[in-house]
């Protein structure tokens, strides 16, 4: 029943090809997806299980841009940094939310990572040019089994619903400042970031890149959950249930990663490491040290998972 | 080994008196190699430069080098240096056949200006004479795609090893996880630059084999800014828009055990040069040929020389001094514009990064106190 229930939460495929695409959705390994209703019927029949929905429906949820680097030069980074484009912030800022990626070529099997990533109920329209690599990536996420509930942080951000709150979350998340959405102050973090007051005036956060860098000051580097070297578009998501933690390291770049270093705050036992597109993988130069626990992920493409036990 | 970690806070250092000093960066070193009683750097020839020079050695128009006039000008460069009468014997007093012996070679002048294969392959020839084996001497550089342009292998004997530590930029899987230096310059994310791993696993002792270079950030590249910067990860964060910390940063990266104990021999390839737009070379606009090599042990008496080299070619060519600070002439990330302006800089150049070095041990500054040996062929 479990497995059934975590087999529901996975992202999941919307398909608009005609029944005549049966072959290319066997090869890529996908049993279930959404089609149109006047599809399910004839999908049915082919040994599928569709699951109908117009695309009226998939227009109501909330849109969201493909992950990837943004290629737009007309907008001004503030930092050397690559612009990333990634949706964390926005799952955890709605949780509950119902979201649709409508995915150019090459964005597919990233955006179905990032949704598992986050739990968030979202659909994927493709290209269907990825579909093989989105029926691989679905197939290891349903590996991976499900991640521990709680969202582990920092800090927390009170969520005001503003736009500026928003580029806030977006500029935490993209600097890995764990953070949890909150709808008032919590008291469980020494940081709770409310727009508006006199410790985070607006005027201070019109400038994110500025203000996330103010707020990683004050949480210190040493006092950080996470820490990743070796790239700037590694976005991380870590979740725990008291005893395991699960760290989510999705990769906005176009290619692989080599020796990626990750340092989480805490003691853990050697952990197991799952990466898209190499299965399992044993974590390198492993350090426990008494404060803090690093490790390197010899090569990752999209997507890597770390499923670690404190000690 | 133990693992020990040194913290280098500059609060603690020597040096730490003054404006300057009061608003660099804090540095912190994190390294299990302890130094050696004598370190590479500055070696056994402080203050010590042997200058070897030939109007032979190379022709500017075709830039085809004379491999019999620069064999010459090592051998005599190595004997001045050591006092020995044979090569042989002056390669001796840093090598034995049992050291797994690495080369420092530049190669972001590509395809200009960049160690020269000729000299690389007599340093190879001399190694494989006192007895190493092919597979115990390894190239080295960072990256990987600049290597493969200039072709080492084609110069040396078979089964010498060339390595890059990223087969793309931004890999850090050949960096050495447990030896690096953590700085946070401008806020960037990933504050840690890694050894090479091969530098701190491998190698016993290694060769430096700079160019003479003209360098937007640092002032000039020669000794320190190849070993250090070419020898760690993430590097390039320490400049951005008109600021860079190479002041710095060079000489802090030089001074990581086991570097500093480990390189051994510095040999300068001036058969060509760069006076303006370094460390790049892509036309011949502001190469030169200075046709001169100098041979040391340390590191911060020839860059000391060198910075003198490069600002009087500047000098000649009507360019502002490397030690000029103006921002009149700092147009940052106007790169285009840099490499058609001899007067334009996209930093503020931190020339000063070798006296900075000399005072973290790295060898003698004071021009007044550098002995050189000067030989014409």
């Amino acid at each position: 029943m479990k497995i059934l229930f975590f087999l529901a939460t996975l992202p999941m495929l919307y398909w608009q090809q005609g029944i005549d695409s049966t072959e290319a959705l066997r090869r890529a390994g996908i049993e279930r997806m959404y089609v149109p209703p006047d599809q399910v019927d004839a999908w049915k029949k082919a040994g599928f299980s569709p699951v109908p929905l117009s695309l009226s429906e998939l227009e109501s949820r909330v849109k969201l841009p493909a992950p990837r680097i943004s290629t737009e030069v007309q907008v001004a980074s503030p930092t050397r940094s690559p612009w990333v484009v990634a949706n964390g912030w926005r799952f955890l800022r709605n949780s509950s939310g119902k979201y649709y990626y409508d995915l150019p070529k090459g964005t597919a099997a990233l955006a179905a990572a990032e949704a598992f990533a986050y739990g968030a109920d979202a659909i994927l329209k493709i290209d269907p040019a990825d579909l093989e690599e989105l029926g691989r990536m679905l197939a290891f996420l349903q590996q991976l089994g499900p991640s521990p509930a709680e969202t582990l942080a920092d800090l927390a951000v009170v969520d005001d619903g503003s736009p500026l709150t928003s580029e806030v979350m977006n500029l935490l998340a993209r600097r890995n400042l764990l953070f949890r959405a909150v709808s008032k102050p919590d008291p469980q973090f020494r940081i709770n970031i409310k727009l508006g007051t006199k410790q985070y005036p607006r005027a201070e956060a019109a400038n994110p890149s500025n203000f996330a860098l103010k707020i990683r000051r004050q949480i210190t580097d040493e006092k950080r959950l996470l820490r990743v070297y070796g790239s700037e578009v590694v976005i991380c998501r870590l979740t725990g249930d008291g005893s395991r933690v699960r760290l989510h390291l999705l990769n906005y770049g176009r290619g692989k990663i080599e020796g990626l270093r990750v340092r989480l705050r805490g003691a853990f036992a050697k952990g197991e490491l799952k990466a898209a597109g190499y299965g399992n993988l044993s974590l390198e130069d492993y350090v426990v040290s008494d404060e803090a626990t690093e490790f390197s992920i010899p090569e990752m493409r999209a997507y890597a998972v770390v499923d670690l036990q404190l000690k | 080994m133990d693992r020990r970690t040194f913290l280098q806070l500059l609060a603690a250092s020597p040096i730490a008196s003054g404006s300057i000093v009061d608003s660099l960066p804090k540095y912190k070193t994190v390294s299990s190699y302890a130094p050696a009683p004598n370190p590479g750097m500055p070696g056994p020839y402080p203050g010590q430069v042997v200058s070897v020079r030939s109007a032979r050695c190379i022709d500017e128009t075709s830039e085809k080098v004379d491999v019999d006039v620069v064999r010459e000008m090592m051998e005599r460069g190595m004997c001045s240096l050591t006092g020995e009468s044979k090569a042989t014997d002056a390669w001796r007093r840093f090598f034995d056949p049992s050291d797994v012996v690495g080369i420092k070679v530049n190669c972001s002048g590509v395809p200009g200006v960049v160690s020269s294969p000729e000299i690389i392959a007599e340093i190879v020839r001399n190694l494989m004479i006192i007895g190493l084996k092919p597979s115990q001497i390894y190239l080295y550089e960072r990256f990987k795609s600049q290597l493969d342009r200039v072709n080492y292998p084609a110069y040396l004997p078979e089964g010498v090893q060339v390595v890059a530590a990223e087969s793309e930029r931004g890999q850090i899987r050949l960096y050495d996880p447990a030896v690096y230096v953590e700085v946070d310059f401008f806020g960037e994310e990933d504050t840690r630059s890694n050894m090479i791993r091969l530098l701190s696993q491998k190698l016993t002792k290694i060769i430096n084999v700079p160019n003479m270079k003209d360098h937007g950030a640092s002032g000039v590249t020669g000794c320190l800014k190849n070993i250090a910067y070419g020898s760690f990860s993430n590097v390039a964060r320490s400049h951005q828009r008109a600021k860079s910390h190479t002041y710095s940063f060079i000489g802090t990266l030089a001074a990581v055990e086991p570097l500093r104990s480990r390189t051994v021999l510095q040999i300068m390839d001036g058969l060509r040069g760069v006076w303006h737009g370094g460390p790049f070379s892509p036309t011949r606009r502001f190469r030169f040929y200075p046709k001169h090599l100098m041979f040391g042990t340390d590191p911060v008496a020839i860059d000391r020389l060198l910075i003198d080299i490069i600002d009087e070619k500047r000098k000649a060519e009507g360019a502002i001094s490397v030690w000029n600070r103006s921002l009149t002439y700092v147009k940052p990330g106007q790169v285009r514009e840099r490499d058609h302006d001899p007067n334009i800089n996209i930093f503020i150049r931190e020339t000063g990064h070798i006296e900075y070095a000399s005072r973290l041990g790295l060898g003698v500054y004071d021009i007044k106190k550098i002995n050189v040996k000067e030989i014409k062929i």
